[in-house]
């Protein structure tokens, strides 16, 4: 089954993501701050990140960036869900290496699409 | 002037600040029980949904969707039968009142041969008495006595069974053609209401095939439709993000301002214009206060909104379809029953009506042979006619009483010539009536009706599908009645978050009053006093840390004194853009 990972420092988003993407039939790991992110990505394998940008500790860009240098996800599917939607924060994001951009609220039935589309 | 930190509004927007910080650990957890109380629900609506859908697909299933084409065929191979059959029972009738008729003019001709039989028996005796009168000169017409003697018996004997079958064919054909024509009738009646009642079936099946399919259909719209409400709500649980990052910025705003009102200068103008820019700020926040109420008050009203409509649900219409599919399946099968009956009925009387053509068939092969045979006589009896008158006419004056005979013997031989011509006749029209009855008879073959022995095998067939359909819609049905009532009893538990997270934001209203109040205690000027430059510092000063759209529309909005910005409505959620 395939692995994914929600990092983001709101627990109910961490629920929301998660609750959207197990009924479809993903494993779902949740991460409180990019630090954790990282660390949880560091330990296993995900097959897409879907990451808040504003968090204590190691915000989006910067894990995004840390990921990009691990070994094996280099070409991980990583979405940004954010409240932010100003251009120049999706420009960073898309150069530290994020492949998409959601600005919360999700909506549920676009983002297991695209999660089927990215994730074979 | 500077601001003492104990002053009363700086306790004020103390206590505001700290307010606001309670009330984001304690929103976490309203928040969090209401997404909960929200997956649950949409999960069982999902159940809720995947059963309707079954439903649905059972109901628009080709096996299902065929019945209604397969009882209107049915319907209308029973309508061809029942004309043809009409007809040709129709048809019957002639037949058997043309063959009695035919069978009457034989009767006529038995009796004229019967008499003719007797007349030749006689002619034999007075031969005989003649014969042996002559003696000797007689010995040549002891033929003639023994050829009338012999042409007696066999016309007689031919005659005898020519008359025993007439009589036994009108006897068969009399009570054939009492029960045709007393029935004919009442197979009529039966046959009409039958027709009536087939098409009053067919009204009924193709009506409740409608309403099969609107039903499920209308269900699953009404459930889609709160699964669409219980998705917009669990959106706007997502929304709380932004909503806590107002009130975090809201304190981060207070804590502000606070700082500043500790710096105040003690300068008329900068005191003015801190002063100013203070009081801007303070109406920012407690714009991004009222921004928080209105979204809140708006989620509120959508868990509510959507709590009522579940408990509207019902699901009558849908757990109605299985015995709905089970009575029409009843209804039918009753009508192929009756149907079945009539073919049962049909057949008897098809039993009959092939006997009688069997024994027309026969009768038109019986006359056909005596017509033979009698052809055979005629032929005799004129042989014999011109040798009898020749040998006569040989002896001269004493065989006058031969003679005699001889003529009758003629004329007897011109009686039956003209029997034989009659014989002939009547088997043309028996022959003629076979021919024009044989088409008829195609309905009454043994082998039945194609057209409607396939389409009964199709609706029997049919019915068997729908029946399966009818119990596994009632198997649904009673599942969906039990999820509604699981998604109804969590319903309680989602509204004691509704009311959880309203009284947990309650608190705004009056974090939010007290700092409206505090600046007229403190007696600040009003925002009216900002110059451009104040406007675009406080803006900077202020929007620094936000993260939003929605708290920079607020805080501009704020600034122009203008009303707040129509909420985000983002209940569907937003799309994901791919880069």
């Amino acid at each position: 089954m395939k692995q994914i990972l929600t990092v983001d420092d709101s627990a109910s988003i961490r629920q929301m993501v998660s609750f959207t993407l197990t009924k479809t039939g993903y494993v779902v790991t949740e991460a409180v701050d990019g630090r954790d992110g990282l660390s949880q990505c560091g330990r296993q394998k995900f097959d897409l990140i879907i990451t808040d940008l504003n968090m204590p500790n190691l915000d989006g860009i910067q894990m995004i960036a840390a990921i990009r240098k691990l070994p094996g996800y280099a070409f991980t599917p990583i979405l940004m869900l954010t409240t932010e939607s100003q251009v120049e924060k999706k420009d960073a994001g898309r150069k530290a290496g994020a492949t998409g951009w959601i600005v919360k609220p999700f909506n549920a039935d676009q983002l297991i699409a695209v999660v089927l589309k990215l994730v074979k | 002037m500077v601001v003492a930190a104990g002053s009363l509004a700086f306790q004020t927007f103390e206590r505001a600040e700290a307010g606001i910080a309670s009330l984001l650990r304690e929103a976490e957890d309203a928040i969090a029980a209401v997404a909960g109380g929200f997956e649950e629900l949409a999960k069982q609506t999902d159940g809720v949904l995947l059963l309707a859908g079954q439903i649905v697909a059972c109901v628009e299933d080709e096996r299902v969707r065929s019945m209604l084409p397969r009882v209107q065929s049915l319907g209308g191979a029973a309508r061809v039968f029942i004309h043809e059959r009409l007809q040709a029972t129709a048809g019957v009738l002639e037949m058997v009142t043309a063959e009695a008729r035919l069978l009457e003019r034989l009767s006529q001709l038995t009796r004229a041969q019967r008499s003719i039989a007797r007349e030749t028996q006689t002619l034999s005796v007075l031969t005989n008495i003649e014969v042996a009168r002559l003696g000797q000169l007689g010995v040549g017409f002891q033929y003639l006595a023994r050829q009338l003697d012999e042409f007696s018996q066999s016309v007689a004997a031919d005659t005898k069974q020519l008359a025993l079958h007439t009589e036994e064919r009108q006897t068969s054909l009399r009570d054939t053609q009492r029960r045709f024509t007393a029935g004919l009738p009442r197979i009529q009646k039966e046959f009409a209401r039958i027709e009536a009642d087939l098409e009053g079936a067919l009204s009924k099946a193709a009506a409740s095939q409608t309403e099969l399919a609107r039903a499920p259909e209308q269900f699953q719209g009404v459930v889609g439709e709160i699964a669409s409400q219980i998705a917009g709500v669990v959106a706007a649980v997502q929304g709380h993000d932004i909503t806590r990052q107002q009130l975090e910025h809201v304190r981060s705003g207070l804590l502000l301002i606070l700082k500043k009102m500790e710096g105040l200068d003690e300068l008329a103008t900068e005191a003015a214009s801190g002063q100013a820019r203070i009081a801007a700020g303070l109406n920012i926040q407690v714009y991004q206060l009222r921004s928080v109420e209105a979204t809140v008050d708006h989620w509120v009203a959508q868990i509510g909104e959507c709590s009522q409509n579940i408990l509207r649900i019902g699901a009558s219409e849908v757990v109605a379809i299985g015995p709905a599919v089970l009575e029409q399946e009843r209804e039918l099968s009753s009508q192929l029953q009756r149907i079945e009956h009539l073919e049962e009925e049909c057949e008897a009387d098809s039993a009959e009506v092939r006997s009688t053509f069997d024994g027309l068939a026969n009768l038109m092969q019986l006359v056909g042979e005596h017509v033979e045979r009698s052809r055979t006589v005629r032929d005799r009896l004129q042989l014999l006619t011109f040798n009898s008158i020749v040998e006569a006419s040989h002896l001269g004056s004493q065989a006058d009483a031969i003679l005699e005979i001889s003529q009758c013997i003629k004329r007897i031989s011109s009686d039956w010539s003209e029997l034989t011509d009659r014989s002939a006749q009547v088997k043309e029209e028996i022959l003629q009536l076979v021919e024009k009855t044989r088409g008829g008879m195609q309905t009454f073959s043994e082998g039945g009706d194609g057209a409607l022995g396939m389409a009964q095998a199709e609706t029997r067939e049919g019915l068997k599908n729908l029946h399966i359909a009818a119990e596994f819609a009632a198997s649904r049905a009673a599942e969906v009645e039990a999820a509604i009532a699981r998604l109804q009893a969590r319903v309680g538990v989602v509204d004691a978050a509704r009311e959880r997270l309203q009284a947990c934001f309650n608190a705004i209203d009056g974090i939010r009053k007290e700092i409206e109040a505090s600046p007229r205690q403190t007696a600040y000027a009003a925002t009216q006093g900002l110059t451009r430059g104040d406007h675009a510092q406080v803006e900077e000063m202020f929007s620094a840390s936000y993260t939003t759209e929605m708290e920079r529309e607020v805080l501009r909005a704020a600034l122009c004194g203008g009303p707040l910005p129509a909420m985000l409505q983002s209940l569907q959620g937003n799309s994901v853009e791919l880069f």
